[in-house]
Formats: C-alpha cells, structure tokens, sequence
C-alpha cells in the first residue's frame, strides 16, 4: 500500500490533517454536502436552461455556460497532470485541438455523421497522448516543458499548412456539421439540448477526476509531485502512472474538443494561439494549482469575467498576466485554497474547536 | 572568538541541534567528537548558515552572525569546510582555488595566497590545470582545505576531514592540519574518531544525540578510559 | 552552379541564425545554471529589444548604434524589474519551480500585451545599421546581415571570456556548478542571480533588435525564438556555455540546411523531431553538465 505521508530516514513524522483544530461536522454543514443539497443543485442545473430560453439573452448566458463547461473539462485535465503530478505539460491544447480536428475532418470531410464521429475524437487524443507521453515523460520536468511545446507547434504547423480537408485554407474548418439538436424543438431549443450535453460531459468527467484523485492512484500521484525520489523508493512507478495519467486526462480533453467543435460548428486554427493557453492556464492557477475544485473556480470566473470585460479585450491578456504574477508571488496555491484557510480561521473563532490546536 | 549559545537547528520537521552552547578562543584547536548522524556536520552547518537556526545565537568577535546569509558569515571570517569536499566539478584546482579567495580583501592578494596553498599542498601545485572532478578522494580533501585557506580565514571549521580516505592519506592531511593550526588559525573540528585529533585538540566536546554532554581540556578527556573505548578504533 | 548557390545560402542563412540563437541560448543556459529555472520570459525580452529600438528611433530619432544601445540596456531593465519583483519573492519559497514558471510565463504576458498596446500589432521592421550587400552567386548577402554576425560573435567570445576569467564571472559558474559551495567561498547568491538575469536580458534583446534589422517583428515573435533557444540549450546541455555556443551554430546550420534542402516548411518540424530524438537518446545533451536533478 503506498504510504504518501510515511516519514523519511532521519526525520520526524510529518504534521498530519489531524492537527489542526477540526470543527465538529455537525457544526460546518457547509463542508459536508448533504445529499439534499446535492439534489437541489442537481434539479436547478437541468431547470436552468429551460428557464433562460424566456428570458432576454437567456440563450447567450446559456452560451456561456456551455462553454464554461468545455473549459472546464480541460482545465481539470490539465490541473490533473500540471498541478496534481507535478508534469509540466503544455500539450494540453493540442490535445484538444486533436479531438476538434478529428471529429471535424471525419465529419465535414468525410462525411461521418457528427454523432459517431465525436467517439473518434477521444480515442485520437488518446493515441496522441500516448505517442508524445512514451519519449516525454520518462525525462525530468524542463525536458517535458520543451517536449510539449514543441509538439504544439508541430501540430499547428501540420493542420495550419496541411491539406485544404484539414487546414481549411489556415483558419480550421468552417462548417462542422452541428449535432441536429435542431430538429427535436425547434432552433430556439436548440442550445438547451447542447446544455445537456455539455453538462453530462461534465459531470462525468469531474466525477472521473474526482474518483481518481480520491483513489490509490491519486495518492501516488501527490507523492510524484511532492517528492519524486521518495515515491519511487517506495515502489511507485512514476512513469506508468504519469503515462496512465496523460491518456486519462487526454480522453476527456479530446471529448471536450471534439464536443466544442460539433457546438460550434468549427475547429478552429485560432485555438493554437498563446492566449487561449494563458487563459486556461490561469483558470487553473487562479482557482487552486493542485486542488479538486480550483479549476472549476477557476473556470467558472474566467469564463464569466471574460464576457464582463469583452469591451477592454485588449487590457484583458494584460490583466491576466498581472494577475497570474500576483499570485505566483503572492499566493501561490491559487485562490481555493486561501479562501478556504481564511474561511476556516474566521469560523473557526466562532465554534469550538474538536481538539485543542497542536502546539 | 566564536560563541554558540543554546544554538537549536533542525531539518524540516525534526530538530536535530538542542540547546547547544560551545566556543573557540583565539588560536585554539577545539574538537567535537561524536558518532554519526548525531549533529555535528548540523552544527557546522549551523554557524556557516547554509541552515537557519530556530533558536540560540552565535557570536564571532562580538557580532551576532545567527541569522545572517553565508556570504556575511564568511566575510567576517568564519569558513566552513564541509563534509564532502563540495569541489566545483568543471573547474581546475586553480579555479576552484581562486573562487575561495572571492571576497575583496582576499582576491587582490590571491596570488600569494596561491602561492602559499600550493607550497602547504604539492600535489595541488602539480594538477592545477586538472578539472576537479577527476581528482582522487585524498586531492579533493586537500583541495578543499586548500580553497578554505583562500580566503581571509580566522576560524576555519572543519567537518570529518578523515572521512573515506586512505589510512596514509588521512596521516598527510592532519598534518596540514596540524602545520595550519601552528600557523596560528583558530580551528573548529568536527569528527568521529579520536584517533588522529588527539595531538590536535586544545580543548574537546562530546556531541551526542544533538547534545553537548562533556566538555573540557583534551588532555583530561583523553585519559577517560571509557571515552578511549568509545571513540578510539 | 545551383549546388553552390544553395551551399552558400544554407550556410549564410545557418551562421546568422546561429549566431543569434547563440545570444539568447546563452542568457537560458546562465539562467538554468545557477537559477534552475526555465526563463519562459526570454522570447518576451527579446522581443522588447526590439521595440524599444523601434519606438527610440520613431520618437527621438537618435543615430542607430545609439538607439540599439539603448534597446538592449531597456531590455535589461526589464530583466531587472522581472527579477526584482517577480524571481527574487518566490526563490525561498516551497514549490517554486512551479511558481517561476507560473511568474515568468505571467511576466512574458505582461510585456507582450503592454507593447501590443503601445506599438499595435502590425509587423514592424528596423533599419539596418549598414545599407546595402552583395551577391555570391544567387545569394544576397547584406552588409548588415555580416554586421549581425559580427556584433553576436563578438559578444559571445567576451562572454566567454567574462565567465573564464573575470571574478564575477567565476563567481557565476561556481552558482551553477555547486550553490552550497558557492555559499562557502562568500559569493552573495541573491545579487549574483540579478546580474545573471540582466546579462541574460541583454543579450536576448541584443538578439532582438539585431535579427529586427534583418527580419519582421510582430508583438508574439519572440515565442519561436525562445523556442529555438531552449532546444538549442538543452542540445548544448544545461548549464554550459562551451557546449551552447556550439550547440547554436549546430542547430541554426541545421534550420537553415533543412530549409533549403527540403523545404522551408520542414525546417521548424524538422529540428523538433530531432530534439525529441535527441532527449530520447542522449538527455545530457551535447556536453551537458551531467544529470540534471531539479526540474
């Protein structure tokens, strides 16, 4: 059984969880999620769409939460692999842009019907994933840096100056077909279905990364990253799990590809550009580098916040990187985990404590 | 010249140094003794500052060192030799002999320095254009002591310097030893075995489980026959 | 003859870009040596020499070797501020190898978007310091083309020199080849990082408003550079300068070959397939300093 926490040779025990002053459950109902609550989250999410389709730019918020949940699947992926293990990756949005190719080419192009062709779009990121991680992650961290950018520029040299049935003429394909979600209700309807979509996508794959994190792997993966020479020496091969990892968060980024393309209606070249990088990259550092929920956070203000500021678009990269270099200096760990601290100490003051603090 | 008091230090979570306090007076040779693993490169590592103490403060003529950076530590005249040399790899001996005379009052007198390293070590003088890491165990130890002398040393600290050499070797290194202490250098000396430092030592300490528990002249604690057993051999 | 035509433009075009990937690969190499940090900054630095050379010369009009002066010393101030305020706060800190590449990556942000602000986002070029060329078969080569040549070789032989014989440059190599004992000897860490980053800084924007003179920059131009720099550096092996300078010629001969010969769209996929062949193989690179621990 693999003992993350174990103490090395020479030192103490390390400090666990069980130090700190814990509030008894009963008294933070707000960290327990009761299943009621769950269910009334549950119930609102599928009312939602339906309840913007009869209010003004209802359909647009719709729009943005779709696309909330796009982000957010890949946002996790990456958070899985950069943030959790520790693999400094930056082929995540190729990935993405393998499963968006995939599907649109077997799509527009050959004329698969959209429905079988996403299924493609995962099993192609896969396969990609697989060929770029088997050379990559057997090397230390600066050498994956390297690896993984370049493999974004070869991908985008490749579909941007590739065949007319790939590249489009540069800018991606066009007019992927959509999922005919048209048909059922009517075209008004229509975004409400690809809620539904979107939003079983997402839930399946959080519910994914969340049973990984929370597993044996997940475990291991923490110890990869918090000390990669120690999890070793206790048996755990860094390189299977890294490589394990790479495929699992890949398959959901190609979905999550492959799913935007047909939402949209393209695949995109743009999507290669630095900027949408920073932007998923913020959405995982902002929220909580490393943590379950910081990337949904994360996701979920960006995604919010970007359509606030779409009037200072130009300010706004600029502001991502002050606000990325405010928190690498100043907080690290991302917001999640702050909030959470400042959120416990200030209730902690206001209930009892379950055992006297650690001294 | 150097006062330790109630110095505590420690790794990450466990504390290895408790409550410690020792001091070397101007030009004596001062020796502690204790087994592996117990502090005492800790404790070397302690003053020269490569480790920050979680409490005591040490003092070297008059000014409080305790939590400074390396550099001002080895400005005011405390150097630290450590435990496995720490060559600059990729660097000939002449190199890494000028890197120890960095400082400003002892970089524009580098060349006698040199000069000085070179005639207390022949076989450095003959391999000043090899690269460090081709050197044997017994070269590196000297190059080390050679590039501790560098600099403008008052109190040279010295960790294990038998460590992992020849019997014959070892012989030739405490006499450099011995010829620095006699150049009147105040020497701090960390070691396991009391073989070799009995001519050495002024005075000595016990170090054991991060702790001092004797001190005294070495001439007394050397007659101790159950010290003898324990830490002879 | 064709055959030496595209002999001489292979080599032309190979020696100038090695030269210039020699000047930033250099900078990376500093910084990974003593910092063991990838300097996501560096295209961003480059890039800002550029600019700033192009924006002194719009606004003050002052002669060019002056101008290119003044670029590569704003680049080097902007290595200061990022050092100053974003490196140095996070150097103690647990997790920083994370957290540098999080600051620098913001850092490059930052410069990129504050000058696609000022300057827009057209594709700009400099004037060349010297007018005119000649022509060796169908090859043009440009006087300014040599003058780049020229400056970058010479800069790296002072840099060799700096680091083998001057006493900060020794005091830089001792950083990077062991930091404890580099403690040891006195040398103040913190102070050395400053002077490798500004260096490094220097350089990447001295490569910046060079290459400007030759080829179109665009406020995002600094990314393929910096990544050509970084395979570069890893070729050379971490951390050493010898290896670096030659690993720059290497790759910028290998570029421009794979161009001529086989197509200018093969020559960017071309050097990344073989730097993936290369990590596989030998991760030492070509005279690396030997296993690379930290990140």
């Amino acid at each position: 059984m693999i003992e993350a926490n174990a103490p090395r040779q020479g030192q103490a025990l390390p400090r666990s969880a069980g130090d700190r002053p814990r509030l008894r459950p009963a008294a933070r109902p707000w960290a327990e999620p009761s299943w009621l609550g769950i269910g009334i989250v549950a119930v609102a999410m599928l009312i939602l769409p339906w309840a913007l389709t009869l209010v003004d730019g209802g359909n647009y918020v719709t729009h943005l939460i779709i696309t909330f949940f796009v982000w957010g699947i890949v946002a996790q992926c990456w958070n899985l692999i950069m943030g959790v293990s520790g693999v400094y990756s930056f082929g995540q949005l190729a990935l993405f842009q393998v499963g968006a190719f995939t599907t649109g080419v077997l799509s527009f192009s050959v004329g698969v019907s959209p429905w079988v062709s996403i299924w493609a779009a995962p099993i192609a990121a896969v396969a990609a994933a697989l060929i770029i991680g088997l050379p990559t992650l057997r090397l230390r961290g600066i050498y994956v840096v390297l690896l993984t950018l370049a493999f974004h520029e070869l991908l985008r040299n490749w579909i941007t100056t590739g065949p007319q049935w790939i590249s489009g003429g540069g800018y991606g394909l066009a007019r992927v077909p959509r999922l005919g979600f048209d048909r059922l209700l009517g075209p008004q309807y229509e975004r409400v279905f690809y809620y539904y979509t979107g939003l079983v996508l997402f839930g399946v794959a959080t519910y994914a990364i969340w049973r990984v994190l929370n597993s044996p792997i997940g475990l291991a993966f923490r110890a990869l990253r918090d000390s990669e020479d120690y999890a070793i020496s206790r048996g755990v091969d860094p390189f299977r799990f890294k490589l394990f990892l790479f495929a699992f968060s890949a398959f959901f980024t190609g979905l999550a590809g492959g799913f935007s393309a047909h939402y949209n209606g393209l695949a995109s070249t743009s999507l290669f550009d630095f900027g949408v990088m920073i932007n998923l990259l913020v959405m995982i550092v902002l929220g909580g580098w490393g943590t379950f929920a910081g990337p949904i956070f994360g996701t979920a203000i960006l995604t919010f916040l970007t359509e606030l500021l779409r009037a200072f678009d130009l300010y706004r990269i600029l502001a991502l990187g002050v606000a990325m270099a405010v928190i690498a200096v100043a907080a690290p760990e991302g917001l999640v985990p702050v909030l959470t601290r400042a959120f416990h100490s200030l209730f902690g003051v206001l209930f009892e404590a379950d055992e006297p603090p650690a001294t | 010249m150097l006062k330790v008091t109630d110095l505590e230090a420690g790794y990450g979570g466990s504390q290895v140094l408790h409550a410690l306090s020792l001091h070397v007076g101007d030009g004596e040779t001062v020796v502690v003794l204790g087994p592996n693993g117990h502090g005492k490169s800790t404790l070397l590592r302690a003053i020269s500052g490569l480790i920050r103490p979680s409490a005591g403060r040490v003092e070297f003529n008059g000014v409080d060192l305790t939590r400074l950076p390396t550099e001002q530590i080895v400005g005011s005249g405390v150097v630290h030799i450590p435990q496995g040399d720490l060559p600059f790899p990729e660097m000939t001996v002449l190199e890494n002999l000028l890197v120890g005379a960095y400082r400003p009052g002892a970089w524009s007198e580098r060349a006698e320095r040199i000069e000085k390293v070179f005639h207390l070590f022949p076989a450095l003088a003959e391999r000043k254009r090899q690269l460090a890491r081709s050197l044997s165990g017994g070269e590196r130890r000297m190059l080390a002591l050679g590039r501790g002398l560098m600099s403008k040393a008052r109190l040279l600290m010295i960790d294990e310097p038998s460590l992992g050499l020849a019997p014959l070797v070892t012989e030739q290194v405490y006499e450099t030893i011995d010829e620095i202490k006699r150049s009147g250098l105040a020497i701090l000396l960390v070691d396991e075995n009391a073989e070799h430092v009995a001519g050495l030592a002024d005075r000595m300490y016990l170090l054991e489980a991060g702790v001092l528990v004797r001190e005294g002249a070495a001439a007394d604690l050397l007659r101790d026959e159950a010290l003898l057993a324990a830490y002879l051999g | 003859m064709e055959i030496l035509d595209r002999l001489v433009q292979a080599l032309y075009s190979g020696v100038l870009n090695g030269s210039v990937y020699g000047l930033m690969a250099i900078g990376l190499t500093l910084i990974w040596g003593s910092l063991r940090m990838l300097n996501l900054a560096h295209g961003a630095l480059y890039i800002a020499g550029a600019y700033i050379a192009y924006g002194v010369l719009g606004g003050l009009g002052l002669p060019v070797p002056v101008t290119f002066a003044l670029a590569v010393g704003g680049a080097a101030l902007v290595g200061l501020f990022i050092q100053l305020i974003l490196i140095n706060p996070i150097l103690e800190k647990p997790g920083r190898d994370s957290a540098a590449l999080i600051a620098t990556l913001a850092a490059s942000i930052i410069v990129q978007s504050t000058i696609l602000l000022i300057f827009g986002g057209q594709t700009k070029q400099l004037p060349p310091v010297v007018d005119g060329g000649f022509k060796v078969g169908t090859t043009l080569i440009s006087y300014q083309g040599l003058v780049v040549i020229g400056a970058a070789v010479v800069c790296l032989l002072l840099m060799t020199i700096f680091l083998r014989a001057s006493r900060l440059g020794l005091a830089i190599r001792a950083i990077s080849q062991n930091m404890d004992a580099a403690k040891l000897m006195g040398i103040p860490i913190v102070p050395a990082f400053v002077v490798v980053m500004v260096i490094s800084a220097a350089l990447a924007g001295l490569a910046g408003v060079l290459l400007g003179s030759i080829l179109f920059f665009t406020p995002s131009g600094g990314f393929t550079p910096m990544l050509m720099a970084m395979v570069v550096t890893i070729f050379g092996g971490l951390g050493s300068v010898g290896g670096t300078i030659w690993a720059a010629y290497i790759i910028g001969l290998m570029e421009s070959f794979l161009a001529v010969y086989v197509g200018p769209s093969w020559a960017l996929p071309g050097i990344f397939l073989f730097m993936i062949a290369m990590l596989v193989i030998r991760p030492n690179g070509l005279l690396g300093l030997g296993e690379v621990r930290r990140l």
